[in-house]
């Protein structure tokens, strides 16, 4: 048990470690247990990287637009899978699911090039649109699934009542499946924050988001700044570390249809 | 407007079926145009000689023939294959190792849980620049770790056995909560009756492995086998950030070799074309999940 501790911390713990280490004191052999803390890489970080905050902002407007997304059009969807069973709907639901199937990186070919005709290269519209058609299959799956535990009985009841099926969704479904839409964002805010590949090949400046910052880094030439590497990551980290603790249990939900109580 | 609810259209649209229609378009619409259309695109490309600033030349399956002429190509799927039997495997006997730890009952679990889930949140760029600190040849504490233990050390900058096998080791760090978590619910669905009764009849802890835990985690065990293999297949940020596919493109994955044709080298169709195969790769697997899921549900009676 403590190995498997060990392997899921460790990396992170140094990481944090390193981000508060004088300079010289990451790469000492042995490695240094005892130090003096220092808050210089998050200067240097501040004061030599600006990007990097324009890429922290980039990806939280993407992340935001991409989850809103999701949640609306898997929501819509799945409260139609759910309420009608005509085998031909549900064969478009299974399709949705199959072309998942396609890998990301053989989609970039032909998008590479009409992206750059609508202009929407390097732009945060489409970062958001490829992370919500990414993610929206799993999204319709899981509300369908959250949408089939609220009793019919209540939208025949509203439906007596004159409502519409908008009216529905509205007043009904989007209060009680809750639960379901928390669990879909956890996947679609962990994912758009941290995703790679869309941002390396479809945004070069404006857009670009923080994980690639952190590669530019990384990949610098004149030499690695490790401490402020490090700084970097742990920022970018945080957030959606404390997030996912947060939201543990609705991690949980989603992946086990509500088998594990976390 | 009375004429045209005798059309067909008309009457689909007026139908239950046809209701659902405009609830289900928005999620519909952004797979069709951004996933379903590109897929299609790219077999045409593929079909085609083109490159930036030139019109498309049909050439039938010139593409192909070169890709699969290619010795960067065959070397690519060879790394993919190591990695992904590798990966998948490991993650499958870790995870499933964890989940019975897991259900055997421990204590302070909801903090555990939440340590084994915690590198799901790292990103992948992150993860690259720990592992890379980690197993730095003259300070990383992993590979002083390697060198105490009289080990080998990773020369993985060097070394393109090492490469993979650091790619493939931050792969599984990255992912093995989502199998965990998948054969932990697994697990947990085995009924508890089972084995009380088989502790009853005074089983061994091994037999009541052998003969209740496996055969009823099997199905499950299947399908992650399988929906791992898939993603794991098309890994591309673990490879680039790491190795950048080399030294020499020794350790290119099918991925890098796809987006060097298309973006270092301008060859779409090529790249287009490696892109099919992954496709056809990609939906043999998923056939594959398809029959297992079919048996799954029906062992299930549902």
């Amino acid at each position: 048990m403590l190995l498997i501790l060990c392997w899921s911390l460790a990396p992170i713990v140094f990481m944090v470690m390193a981000s508060f280490k004088p300079g010289q004191d990451i790469f000492a052999v042995p490695a240094r247990w005892q130090f003096t803390p220092t808050v210089q890489h998050y200067i240097s970080l501040w004061s030599q990287w600006r990007g990097f905050f324009d890429g922290l902002l980039n990806s939280l407007i993407i992340t935001a637009g991409a989850t809103a997304l999701v949640i609306a059009a898997s929501t819509m969807a799945g409260f139609a899978y759910s309420r009608n069973r005509a085998p031909s709907l549900q064969r478009s639901a299974t399709f949705l699911i199959v072309v998942r199937l396609l890998p990301p990186i053989v989609v970039t070919l032909p998008l590479f090039g009409v992206v750059n005709a609508l202009r929407l290269n390097d732009t945060h519209l489409i970062l958001i649109l490829l992370y919500a058609t990414f993610f929206v299959s799993l999204g319709t799956i899981l509300m369908r699934t959250f949408i089939d535990q609220i009793p019919y009985e209540l939208d025949e009841a509203a439906m007596v009542d004159g409502a519409s099926r908008a009216t529905i969704l509205w007043t009904i479904i989007r209060p009680l499946a809750r639960q379901g839409m928390m669990a879909v964002s956890v996947f679609v805010i962990v994912y758009a924050w941290n995703e790679f590949l869309f941002a390396f090949i479809f945004t070069s400046t404006r857009a670009k988001t923080a994980p690639l910052v952190i590669a530019e880094m990384m990949g610098s030439l004149d030499g690695v700044d490790w401490g402020v590497l490090f700084a970097a990551s742990t920022v970018q980290l945080l957030p959606v570390l404390v997030f996912v603790m947060l939201m543990q249990k609705h991690l949980v939900a989603g992946l086990t249809g509500g088998a594990v109580k976390g | 407007m009375i004429r045209r609810q005798d059309t067909r259209i008309g009457r689909l649209l007026q139908s239950p079926t046809g209701m659902a229609l405009p609830w289900i378009a928005p999620a519909h619409l952004l797979v069709w145009s951004l996933l379903v259309i590109p897929g299609i695109y790219v077999l045409w490309l593929s079909l085609q000689a083109s490159t930036f600033g030139m019109s498309p030349q049909f050439v039938g399956l010139d593409n192909y023939r070169h890709v699969l002429g290619d010795v960067y190509f065959w070397r690519a799927l060879r790394n993919t294959l190591v990695v992904v039997l590798g990966v998948v495997h490991v993650e499958l006997l870790l995870g499933l190792g964890m989940a019975l730890l897991f259900a055997s009952g421990l204590p302070a679990r909801r903090w555990l849980l939440a340590a084994v889930l915690a590198p799901y949140a790292v990103s992948e760029v992150s993860a690259a620049v720990v592992w890379r600190f980690l197993f730095d040849t003259q300070a990383g504490p992993a590979n002083l770790a390697l060198a105490a233990l009289g080990l080998p050390m990773l020369e993985w900058s060097i070394n393109p056995n090492h490469g993979l096998a650091l790619v493939s080791l931050l792969s599984i760090w990255l992912n093995l909560p989502f199998t965990f978590l998948i054969l932990y619910a697994a697990r947990l669905s085995v009924p508890a009756e089972l084995y009380e009764a088989a502790r009853m009849d005074g089983a061994t802890a091994w037999q009541i492995f052998r003969r209740i835990t496996l055969p009823l985690m099997m199905p499950a065990i299947l399908l992650a086998m399988l929906f791992r293999y898939i993603f794991v297949f098309r890994i591309f940020s673990e490879v680039w950030l790491l190795t950048g596919g080399g030294p020499a493109r020794q350790t290119e994955v099918v991925g890098v070799y796809l987006y060097q044709e298309a973006f270092t080298f301008n060859a779409f169709g090529g790249a287009s074309a490696t892109g099919w195969i992954m496709v056809l790769i990609s939906l043999l697997l998923g056939a594959g999940y398809m029959v297992a899921l079919r048996r799954q549900s029906m062992g299930h009676g549902r």
